[in-house]
C-alpha cells in the first residue's frame, strides 16, 4: 500500500515539476510570473490530440505539439513581454497582469474552436497493467514518470553542461553583466520561453493521458499550483522545482489517502507553500546572493 | 584609443552627465576621481554600453562605437570590472572565468588564459571549484579582475575597486592594476579612493556632478590646491 501510494505520489510530483518549470526558467531569466504557463500547457494538450487522432502518432503529438508551443512562447515573448519590460520603470505587476490575460485568453479561445465539451485520449498501451508483487503500475504512470524524467534530465544537461547554459545562469544572476560578457540575452530568454512552454505542453499531453480527459478549464488548477511549486522551489531555481513538484506530489497523494484532513487536494500545495514559508522563507533550495 | 566625446546621460528627466569629454591614450593609466554621486559609475557603464547616452560620442581606436549593443562590445578588447564586483555568484570560479571568454571559441586559448589568471591570483586557482558567493570580497574583487583579463583585452575599465575591501586588500588591487599596465594594457580607473587612484596613475579627471572641473597629470593633480583639500584629505 505505501508502495504503491509512494509511485502515485511520484508519478504525479514528477508532472507537477514539469508544469511549473516554464515559470520556473521564465523567471530566472526575465523575473515576471508567467501564469500564460498554465495556457501553454492546456493549448499544447489540445494541439497533442489533434495530431494524435490525425496521424495516430503519440510521439508525434509529443514532439510536434512541444515545438510549436515553444515556437508559440518566443511568439509570445518578443510581441508581449518583452516590449513591456522595455519600458523605463515598469511594475512587476504589469506583466503580471499581460500573464493573467493571455491565459484567460487562451482558455477561452480554446472553448470555442475546441468546444466546451471534454475530450478523451484513448490511449492504448500493449498492456493494461504491470504487477510488482502487490503493486499495479499503470503504463501510463510509467510512460509519464520515464518521460518527464529524461526531459529534466535534458534540461540539467544544457543548463549546467553547455556554453547555452552557462550563459542563461550567468544571465539569471546577474544579466547585465552577462550582456557585458557577450551573450545575447534575448537568446537566454528565448531558450527559457521554448524549453518552457514545449515542457508545460508535454505536460498537458501527459494530465490528458493519466485522466482520459481534457476540457478547456484544464489550465485553472495548474495556473494557481505551479505558483506554489516555484516559490517552493525557490524563484528561478530549476533544480528546486523538481524537489518542490515532488514535495507537493508526495504531501498531496499521501496527506489524502492516510489522514482525513477535511481540505480539498488542490489546497494542499498551498498549506506547504505557508508552511514552508513560515520556516524557510528563501525556499527549500535557495539561490543565496541573487542580486 | 579610448576617446569619449561631449557626453551627455540622462535618466528619465534627471541629466548625470553634462557634456564630459574624456581621453585615454595607449598605454595610459588614467584615472577618474570624485565624490560619490558624481556620474563616474554612469561614465564607465556608457562606456559598454549599458547605459545609452543622450547625445555625444564614444570613440575606440577611432571606431564609433557610441550605438553598439553592449554584448557586441565585448569583442572589441575593452574589460569591464564593475562596481561592486559582481561575480556571478551561483556560479563556480571556473565558470566566472568561463564567462569572461564567453566570446572565445578556442578552447585551448580559454585553458591557457584560466592559467593565466591562476598564476596572477594563485587564490582563484586554488577555489576554481567553489561558489563565487561563498568567498570574501577580496577573492571576488580578484575574480572579478580575472573575469575582465579572459579576452586578453587591450583595455580594462575599472570601476571603484577599493569599495567595501580591507586596505591591504585595496593595496594588492592597485598593485595588480599597476602590473597590469606596465604589461601594456591600457587602463581607465574610476575611483573615489583618490590618493590611491592617483598615485599609480599617469593622467587624471575630477568628475563632479556630472562636470570634468580638472584635467592634468597625476603628479600635478597630486600637488594641486583643490584637489588636495577636497580629495587628498590634505
Amino acid at each position: 500500500m505505501f508502495l504503491q501510494q509512494l509511485i502515485n505520489a511520484l508519478t504525479i510530483g514528477s508532472l507537477y515539476a514539469l508544469t511549473a518549470m516554464g515559470a520556473t526558467l521564465i523567471y530566472g531569466i526575465l523575473g515576471i510570473l508567467d501564469i500564460a504557463n498554465a495556457g501553454a500547457y492546456l493549448v499544447g494538450a489540445y494541439l497533442g490530440w489533434y495530431i494524435y487522432y490525425g496521424t495516430g502518432s503519440i510521439v508525434l503529438a509529443f514532439l510536434l505539439s512541444m515545438l510549436a508551443v515553444g515556437l508559440l512562447g518566443i511568439l509570445l515573448q518578443r510581441a508581449v513581454y518583452s516590449p513591456i519590460l522595455a519600458k523605463p520603470h515598469t511594475l512587476s505587476i504589469i506583466p503580471l497582469v499581460a500573464a493573467v490575460g493571455l491565459f484567460t485568453m487562451s482558455s477561452d479561445a480554446v472553448r470555442l474552436i475546441c468546444g466546451p465539451n471534454s475530450k478523451a485520449y484513448n490511449l492504448k498501451f500493449p498492456v493494461e497493467t504491470l504487477r510488482v508483487g502487490n503493486v499495479v503500475i499503470l503504463p501510463a504512470w510509467l510512460m509519464i514518470f520515464a518521460l518527464t524524467a529524461v526531459l529534466l534530465v535534458i534540461l540539467w544537461f544544457i543548463l549546467n553542461k553547455t556554453k547555452l547554459g552557462l550563459a542563461w545562469r550567468a544571465t539569471a544572476g546577474d544579466a547585465e553583466i552577462a550582456r557585458v560578457c557577450g551573450v545575447n540575452t534575448d537568446t537566454a530568454m528565448a531558450l527559457s520561453y521554448i524549453l518552457g512552454y514545449g515542457f508545460a505542453a508535454a505536460a498537458g499531453i501527459m494530465t490528458g493521458i493519466l485522466y482520459n480527459s481534457i476540457t478547456p478549464a484544464l489550465g485553472e488548477v495548474p495556473s494557481y499550483k505551479m505558483l506554489a511549486i516555484i516559490v517552493l522551489g525557490g524563484l528561478g531555481n530549476p533544480m528546486g522545482t523538481v524537489v518542490a513538484g515532488l514535495i507537493i506530489g508526495i504531501a498531496e497523494v499521501f496527506l489524502s489517502v492516510y489522514t482525513a484532513i477535511p481540505i480539498p487536494k488542490d489546497a494542499i500545495a498551498f498549506v506547504v507553500l505557508i508552511i514552508m514559508l513560515l520556516v524557510k522563507p528563501d525556499g527549500i533550495m535557495s539561490r543565496k546572493n541573487k542580486v | 584609443m579610448l576617446e569619449v566625446k561631449d557626453l551627455y546621460v540622462s535618466y528619465g528627466m534627471m541629466e548625470v552627465l553634462h557634456g564630459i569629454s574624456v581621453t585615454v591614450k595607449p598605454q595610459e593609466l588614467v584615472s577618474v576621481i570624485g565624490p560619490n554621486g558624481a556620474g563616474k559609475t554612469t561614465l564607465i557603464k556608457t562606456i559598454m554600453g549599458l547605459v545609452k547616452p543622450k547625445s555625444g560620442q564614444i570613440l575606440y581606436n577611432g571606431e564609433d562605437i557610441t550605438h553598439l549593443p553592449a554584448h557586441k562590445r565585448a569583442g572589441l578588447g575593452i574589460g569591464y570590472v564593475p562596481e561592486g564586483r559582481r561575480v556571478f555568484g551561483q556560479l563556480s570560479v571556473e565558470e566566472n572565468l568561463r564567462m569572461g571568454a564567453y566570446e572565445l571559441k578556442d578552447k585551448k586559448r580559454i585553458a591557457e588564459n584560466i592559467d593565466k589568471v591562476y598564476a596572477i591570483f594563485p587564490r582563484l586557482g586554488e577555489r576554481k571549484d567553489q561558489l563565487a558567493s561563498t568567498m570574501s570580497g577580496g577573492e571576488q574583487q580578484m575574480l572579478a579582475i580575472g573575469r575582465a583579463l579572459m579576452l586578453d583585452p587591450k583595455m580594462l575599465l575599472i570601476d571603484e575597486v577599493s569599495m567595501g575591501l580591507m586596505p591591504i586588500m585595496v593595496n594588492t588591487c592597485f598593485e595588480v592594476i599597476k602590473n597590469l599596465n606596465d604589461n601594456g594594457i591600457t587602463i581607465l580607473v574610476v575611483e573615489q579612493n583618490a590618493n590611491k587612484a592617483l598615485k599609480v596613475a599617469d593622467r587624471g579627471y575630477v568628475l563632479e556632478t556630472g562636470n570634468i572641473i580638472i584635467s592634468d597629470t597625476a603628479e600635478n593633480m597630486r600637488k594641486d590646491d583643490t584637489v588636495q583639500k577636497a580629495y587628498l584629505g590634505g
